[in-house]
């Protein structure tokens, strides 16, 4: 399936590349970033999402496409709750919420903590629980996970844990309003509840960044960044809860979509028009695992301060260890946009794909409503990563939407095959970045070769005009689960 | 596949393809590909445990034993022994499990679920079965 470029950036599938598209698909891309999407097959994901009923404009995709299972990953689909319109749970991912959060320091590198960099992430070892099947920093009751569920940040807030500033610089403040925690199966909560604060495996990490270059002075500026700064990413989602949400919710669609006369091309597909009750169940589920999500990286945070406290042996409050951002990269929200000259509100899908509001819009906090959404990019272990913002035409380009990261380039397996994780650790290592890691054998699978440049990748969102560089990030410290 | 499955690649995730005589010995195939990916593959003796599973066809099922011993594995940090389809229709089936304590934290592959994507179930004219389940990691 060849995309036809229509103009810089931007590469269209026309209706009829799969049979039942309601819409095209369009792919923001490079020549050499469209080439790894059709070879990897995720072009016919982007079709196969142009099928669902209701869908408004068009399948879109971000430039760190890849395939995924049922939608692409990078995908964005708005659908129109007027118009027949879907939900779709794989739409949002098995890790409701997953997201990545910025935190900054007032710590200088080269001096205040090259010196430290050991003991600090070392440190960060031990305060962030990691690894596959690890309990987090917080053990819920089920009366307590349903709090998270509904209140998300506030819940910990209310235990003294993090500030109310962590939660003005989260996204929504972190609380979805609307969260029906009694949608939330026993079996979700059974995962999730002893997991809140931990990071799990995979893809998730927490890295030591030092700020390498700003490409736009004024919106460093309001969130604090400056050149030879220590920051801390985080990337982590909803954990067992969230995985147990989105199995409980496709099965139940699955087996509605016969009734409903609803056809997809792949089963992860599964959805149900907006206006069911199965559709609300499970917007109420989500919101709720996002919820959880949220509280998660704010827990997080904590462990993060205890750290930096302990290498350095001063209060955390001193070293000005503070939230800059966190947002989602796979969750479905209720959002307005004008569409054919009419203000509608659409149900966005962003799977892989992050939201970025541009300048002014009323959801920011007020000190980022001048400048846009901030988007946090991690690139792939080892690379940079990036902050970008939301711009004035990220709205018309895409539902508001941007890339997530770097995007696989290869399988897990494939990487595995290439190099050991000690190979791996020792070429991170011989480059000046220090690791700890939960399991040394799986970090091969993460290595830097199985993704895409993530450079390549922001600079198609910029040239797209799905987002602007505010800065580049280089990590001096992994901690890997 | 002389253990009656193989391991898929995909670009994110990762699939099992299993194979058997019948149903039932693919879905049992399905569970060792599972138990290998995840390092939790034990020899016995543990808990036997019986699993009543329905779903909508028989590829929905093996989705619905996958996720079940992935819950097992998540909430009880169990390892996985026999497992053993007792009967198995084209939509229910009880599958008796052998749960073995896994010491510690894990080392396998983290699976989030077992998902629908390109969910695909073969019956041969020999009554043999082949699953194709792909699992987001």
């Amino acid at each position: 399936m060849e995309p036809r470029k229509v103009e810089p950036f931007v590469w269209e599938v026309p209706v009829g590349a799969v049979p039942g598209m309601r819409v095209p698909g369009i792919v923001y891309a490079s020549d050499a970033l469209i080439r790894k999407a059709i070879d990897d097959r995720a072009i016919e994901q982007v079709a196969n999402v142009a099928t669902l009923p209701g869908i408004v404009g068009a399948s879109y995709a971000m430039p760190d496409i890849h395939w995924g299972y049922g939608f692409p990953i990078g995908g964005v689909a708005a659908t129109d709750p007027e118009g027949d319109g879907v939900i779709s749970p794989g739409g949002v991912g098995f890790d409701i919420a997953c997201g990545v959060r910025l935190i900054r320091t007032e710590l200088e590198w080269e001096r205040e903590v090259r010196p430290r960099i050991g003991p600090l992430v070392q440190a960060l070892g031990r305060h962030i629980p990691r690894g596959v099947g690890t309990k987090g920093r917080m053990r819920l009751s089920r009366g307590e996970a349903e709090k998270v569920l509904l209140e998300g940040v506030r819940f910990p807030l209310s235990r003294g844990v993090g500030t109310e500033r962590d939660a003005e610089f989260c996204e929504d403040r972190g609380v979805l309003d609307d969260a029906l925690p009694g949608q939330v199966s026993d079996r979700a909560i059974q995962r999730g509840a002893p997991q809140l604060g931990s990071l799990g495996a995979g893809n998730h990490f927490l890295e030591v960044q030092v700020v390498e270059e700003i490409f736009h002075d004024r919106a460093a500026n309001a969130m604090g960044l400056f050149v030879g700064q220590v920051c801390v990413m985080l990337h982590t989602g909803s954990r067992g809860m969230g995985h147990q949400v989105c199995t409980d919710h496709v099965k139940v669609m699955d087996r509605l979509m016969p009734d409903l006369g609803i056809e997809v091309p792949d089963r992860q597909l599964a959805c149900v028009p907006l206006a069911h009750e199965a559709a609300q169940r499970y917007l109420g589920a989500m919101r709720a695992a996002a919820n959880f999500a949220r509280a998660n990286r704010h827990v997080l945070t904590d462990g993060v301060r205890e750290a930096f406290g302990d290498a350095f042996g001063r209060a955390p409050r001193e070293l000005g260890v503070e939230v800059v951002y966190d947002v989602a990269h796979n969750l479905a929200k209720l959002e307005p946009y004008e569409v054919d000259g009419r203000r509608r509100v659409l149900c966005v899908h962003r799977k892989g794909a992050t939201r970025a509001f541009g300048p002014g819009h009323p959801e920011l906090p007020d000190a980022y409503r001048p400048i846009g959404q901030p988007v946090l990019i991690p690139g792939s272990m080892g690379t940079a990563s990036y902050v970008l913002v939301g711009t004035e035409t990220s709205a018309a380009r895409a539902f508001a939407s941007t890339c997530h990261g770097a995007g696989r380039a290869m399988s897990r397996t494939r990487a595995k095959k290439l190099k050991t994780g000690h190979q791996v650790r020792e070429e991170l290592e011989a480059r000046g970045i220090t690791l700890a890691a939960a399991h040394w054998g799986l970090l091969a699978e993460e290595a830097p070769y199985a993704y895409k440049d993530v450079s390549e990748v922001v600079d198609v969102c910029e040239g797209a005009g799905l987002s602007r560089k505010v800065a580049r990030l280089r990590p001096v410290g992994v901690v890997k689960g | 596949m002389s253990a009656g499955y193989e391991i898929l690649e995909h670009t994110a995730d990762v699939g099992i393809r299993a194979r058997g005589g019948s149903l039932a010995e693919a879905l049992e195939a399905a569970a060792r590909g599972l138990a290998e990916l995840l390092g939790a593959a034990r020899e016995g003796p543990g808990e036997r445990r019986v699993l009543h599973l329905s779903a909508a066809d028989p590829g929905a099922l093996a989705v619905d034993l996958l996720n079940e011993l992935l819950f097992l594995h998540e909430t009880e940090g169990a390892g996985f022994g026999d497992v053993r389809v007792r009967r198995a229709g084209p939509a229910d089936a009880d599958v008796e499990v052998e749960l073995v304590p896994l010491p510690g934290e894990q080392e396998g592959v983290g699976v989030k679920a077992a998902t629908y994507h390109q969910l695909a179930v073969e019956e041969r004219p020999d009554g043999s079965v082949e699953l194709r389940v792909f699992l987001d990691v």
